[in-house]
């Protein structure tokens, strides 16, 4: 045959199916786009000479290896999609003579314009793109913008075409088969086979009831935010594995319960819409599930790292009372254990007194502390060391049982808030720290601890050390001991349990700045002159100031550590986040011209016997709109039920400020859910122009 | 007594380039009695198909008037002219139009329930209907699942339901085999025997051999009538056959 004649019959059957072919196209670009971004923002070496930008490969890493699943998936959907709605085509083909071969060829050609079109059009949006991505991020992160250049090069352009131009190739490939396995009159015939009205799929239903109900069990019950980190994932896969088969069978199950009853069936306002839509569901339950999940999805991501990137501040003040905690000690280098000596605190006050009045900051008060922070295993009143149980119990058995203690002396607690306990010998105040755990309440009357019987004399609430604060997802407890003896008698037992792995006494003091934001402008030059300053006091104790080893942990430090990590995943979420969103649509969008096509008919009919268009509308208005927010309401719905368990998990990252989640995610709902009817009255207008 | 006056009718197309009027009825007038039977034939593009879809209120007429029991359709608002149609006139099509989303229980009652009637009164109407037209055992079943004949006769009972002041068939035979078509004939005999007003338009001269009376199509107007008279079936098609080659003689001669 002539060349080009393939090429011509391609560009002819795009232009005519422009409607399935452009989305195609246009979701293939805005895909391969994000990909390239995630790939580029990852290998960009002067990302991670930004404070804070080290977090970026990893995380983006992780985004690309979610955009690798989603992209497969969406570009095989929409194919198929496409591959449905022309079957017809190709069997008009095969009978006016084309042989499956040419047919192929023509798929070749097609596929060649559509998707160079789209693989070039992709690293170009990708291209324009990453400049204000990169843009984005550095605001995120607070740095002054890196000037200059868009960051192009093969390095990150190959790899993000060389992926779709595979799936490309494998979708076309499958395509190849399934074309060769069809017959011509099947093909011609297809559409206008009837279809079996559905059955109600028990066992489907049965499974799909049992896993969304263990999924949102697990959420709601799951109190430990250090196991809910474990079964955030399990619940997430019951509750996906439950929606589809509860889409699929549930729906139908509930649309036969509505035609049984006669006097709900045989109305107006709703025969014509749960029969059309006891169809409709057989075919886009699937399609409905998949966009509930995304939904969902979506929800998650942007509502927890929103509610993380702005809480951070929040979170800081809470976690640091003070601007700085330091301390330090130093040894002599016998390498004996005892050998170490701690640097006494009036020592380090001195040194950061002296240290802010020589960079013009002003103090506004300077805490000593002195805690022994030691984990144990609680059973009843038993607290065991955990090294005795790694051998009788599995690893993760004991780490759920654990529990952190501080233990600090009834001086300590009268010189931090002004009270002392009436404690003697082994007499102990106990309290419940992280807001997670039990309250105290869980330790009363006497408890065994390394052998020794400890009396609880009081309960209190409020710890006042401010390094409970930073306490773990662990249930913490606050324990005042009566005296420095019995500190120490505490101390040397576990050190005998957990030998090379044991606890130390602590001293430190906790320093707060008349102005954080000053102090954090010139701490830099602060931490200098305090290395100066404790060198010399390890040289004037005879000890080599190289032995010195100090503490200091400031809250700018975190600060830019946490600005990385939730910045960096604030950015990812948007992103991945915007493909779901693109995903959504385009979902909805193919959904929306099948059932146009689908449903033309049956309103033509319906008009021909006596429904007005009015009436029409109303029918297809209703039961679109059933179909198009029953996704939206299952969202909602899984995202309330996850809230409770979301929420436990923020506490891991120390986010306390249970308001700021719950507005974020209502935000992000109605955000989505706006988006979403944006979405909707877009494609119904293809719908109602197909059905009439 | 008089169902249907049909007066004058006249139907102009502009196709759509270059604006030349194409007449497609040039003045039908025609009446047909309460209980009648009357089918119309015409050849493809004689007007018959212009002309039902004027009765049937899915189109205008350009000038002249349709009196369906005294009342004008012209004169029926925009707005209520879904719901006159459903209660006033009943239709056969010849492609069935049954919902394949229900069953041929559901839709025969399609009608009723769109006209809001009420469960029992729509099962005490059905189950004569379904007798009648032997459909009684196949009632949940969907239309894919059963006979093209059978498909047409839950249509027949979808349009006889409303209890329609006339039924407007429109070559309701076209798709059935000739088993199928004469019994779905037969089932017309009987619905009309009944005191059903039928119309029906046809170019089957054996679908149009039952009716009382068979008018010809030509041109856009009611070229010639017969009656049945005291005739039989098979002397009313021989009397059809005859005029249908008398007016192809006519045109080409």
């Amino acid at each position: 045959m002539k060349r080009g004649f393939y090429r011509k019959i391609a560009w002819n059957n795009i232009k005519k199916n422009y409607r399935f072919f452009v989305p195609r196209i246009l979701a293939e670009m805005g895909l391969l786009g994000c990909f390239y971004i995630a790939v580029t923002l990852a290998l960009d070496e002067r990302l991670r000479e930004i404070k804070g930008g080290d977090y970026i490969p990893t995380f983006m890493a992780m985004g690309v290896a979610v955009l690798v699943i989603l992209s497969s998936i969406l570009m095989f959907y929409t194919n198929s999609f496409l591959m449905k709605q022309r079957k017809r085509e190709f069997g008009v083909y095969n009978v006016l003579g084309m042989e499956k071969r040419h047919i192929g060829k023509v798929l070749l050609h097609e596929g060649l314009i559509s998707d160079s079109v789209a693989i070039a059009g992709g690293i170009g949006v990708g291209i324009l793109f990453y400049k204000l991505c990169s843009l984005l991020i550095c605001k995120l992160l607070e740095t002054d913008v890196i000037v200059g250049f868009y960051f192009i090069t093969l390095k990150t352009i190959l790899p993000s075409a060389l992926f779709f131009v595979a799936v490309d190739l494998i979708t076309y490939f499958f395509n190849r088969v399934s074309i060769a396995r069809m017959k011509p009159v099947e093909l011609l015939s297809s559409k206008s086979a009837g279809e079996k009205e559905p059955k109600v799929k028990w066992f489907l239903l049965v499974i799909g009831v049992l896993t969304l109900g263990s999924g949102y069990v697990i959420a709601l019950t799951t109190k430990n935010p250090l196991q809910a980190l474990g079964l955030f994932f399990v619940a997430v896969i019951l509750v996906i594995i439950g929606t589809y088969f509860l889409f699929v069978s549930g729906s139908i199950f509930v649309l036969k319960a509505l035609k049984k009853n006669g006097k709900y069936y045989y109305n107006k306002k709703h025969m014509p819409a749960v029969s059309g839509l006891l169809y409709r569901m057989k075919q886009n339950a699937v399609g409905l599930a998949s966009i509930a999940i995304l939904a969902t999805g979506v929800l998650v991501m942007i509502s927890t790292t929103v509610s993380l990137y702005t809480g951070m501040n929040n979170t800081l003040d809470r976690t640091y009372p003070e601007d700085i905690y330091l301390s330090a000690d130093y040894n002599y280098g016998t390498g004996e254990r005892d050998d170490s000596v701690a640097v006494p605190t009036d020592i380090l006050e001195e040194a950061v007194r002296k240290a802010a009045e020589k960079n013009g900051v002003e103090i506004q008060y300077v805490n000593p502390e002195e805690y022994l922070f030691v984990s144990y295993y609680v059973q009843d009143n038993h607290l065991y060391a955990e090294s005795e149980l790694y051998a009788a119990m599995g690893n993760m058995e004991v780490m759920a049982g654990l529990r952190e203690f501080f233990f600090i002396t009834n001086d300590t607690y009268e010189r931090l808030t002004g009270e002392r306990f009436d404690l003697s010998g082994r007499e102990i105040a106990c309290c419940g720290i992280s807001s997670a755990s039990e309250k105290a309440s869980d330790m009363t009357g006497t408890i065994y601890l390394h052998g020794c019987e400890y009396n609880v004399k009081n309960q209190f609430s409020d710890f006042p050390c401010s390094i409970a604060m930073l306490s773990n997802p662990f249930s913490t407890y606050g324990v005042v001991v009566s005296d420095q003896s019995a500190l120490e008698e505490i101390y040397r037992n576990q050190r005998a349990a957990y030998g090379d792995f044991a606890s130390k006494i602590t001293s430190r003091i906790c320093v707060k700045f008349a102005d954080r934001k000053a102090a954090g402008a010139a701490f830099d030059s602060i931490r200098k002159d305090l290395r100066e300053d404790l060198s010399a006091y390890v040289k004037s104790q005879k000890a080599d100031p190289d032995y010195l080893a100090w503490c200091l942990d400031c809250v700018w430090d975190t600060r830019v550590a946490m600005l990385g990590m939730y910045a960096t995943l604030l950015f990812l979420g948007i992103l991945l986040g915007a493909v779901s969103m693109f995903a959504t649509v385009l979902i909805i969008y193919y959904k929306q011209i099948s059932e146009g096509y689908e449903d033309r008919e049956r309103f033509q009919i319906m008009e021909k016997i006596g429904m007005s268009k009015e009436e029409v509308k109303k029918t297809i208005n209703g039961q679109v709109l059933l179909v198009f927010f029953l996704p939206l309401v299952t969202a909602g719905v899984h995202l309330a039920f996850a809230y409770p368990m979301l929420k436990s998990m923020l506490n891991v990252f120390m986010l306390y400020s249970n308001r700021l989640f719950l507005d974020c995610a209502l935000i992000t709902y109605v955000v989505f859910a706006l988006v979403y009817v944006l979405i909707y009255r877009g494609t119904s207008k293809t719908y109602y122009k197909i059905v009439h | 007594m008089e169902i249907l006056k049909v007066n004058d009718l006249k139907k102009n197309y502009t196709t759509r380039f270059g604006g030349t009027q194409v007449q497609a009825l040039k003045g039908v007038s025609f009446s047909v009695d309460a209980g009648e039977y009357v089918a119309i034939m015409g050849e493809s593009g004689s007007g018959k198909t212009t002309l039902l879809n004027i009765l049937a209120a899915l189109d205008k007429a350009s000038s002249g008037t349709v009196v369906l029991d005294g009342k004008d359709l012209s004169s029926v608002e925009e707005s209520e002219l879904a719901a006159f149609r459903r209660d006033n006139l009943g239709f056969v099509f010849q492609e069935f139009n049954l919902l394949d989303t229900f069953s041929l229980k559901d839709n025969i009652l399609l009608p009723l329930v769109l006209s809001g009637k009420s469960i029992s009164e729509m099962e005490s109407r059905l189950a004569p209907i379904a007798l009648s037209l032997g459909i009684s055992e196949i009632l949940t079943k969907f239309p894919y699942e059963v006979s093209g004949g059978q498909k047409q006769r839950a249509a027949a009972a979808r349009a006889l339901i409303t209890q329609p002041k006339i039924i407007l068939a429109d070559e309701p035979t076209g798709a059935l085999d000739s088993q199928s078509s004469s019994e779905l004939l037969r089932v017309f005999s009987d619905m009309n025997r009944n005191g059903q007003t039928i119309l029906m338009v046809t170019h089957s001269t054996d679908a149009a051999s039952h009716a009382n009376r068979v008018l010809f199509i030509r041109d856009g107007v009611v070229f010639h009538q017969i009656y049945r008279g005291g005739c039989t079936n098979e002397e009313l098609y021989k009397k059809i056959s005859d005029t249908l080659t008398m007016l192809r003689t006519g045109r080409n001669g």
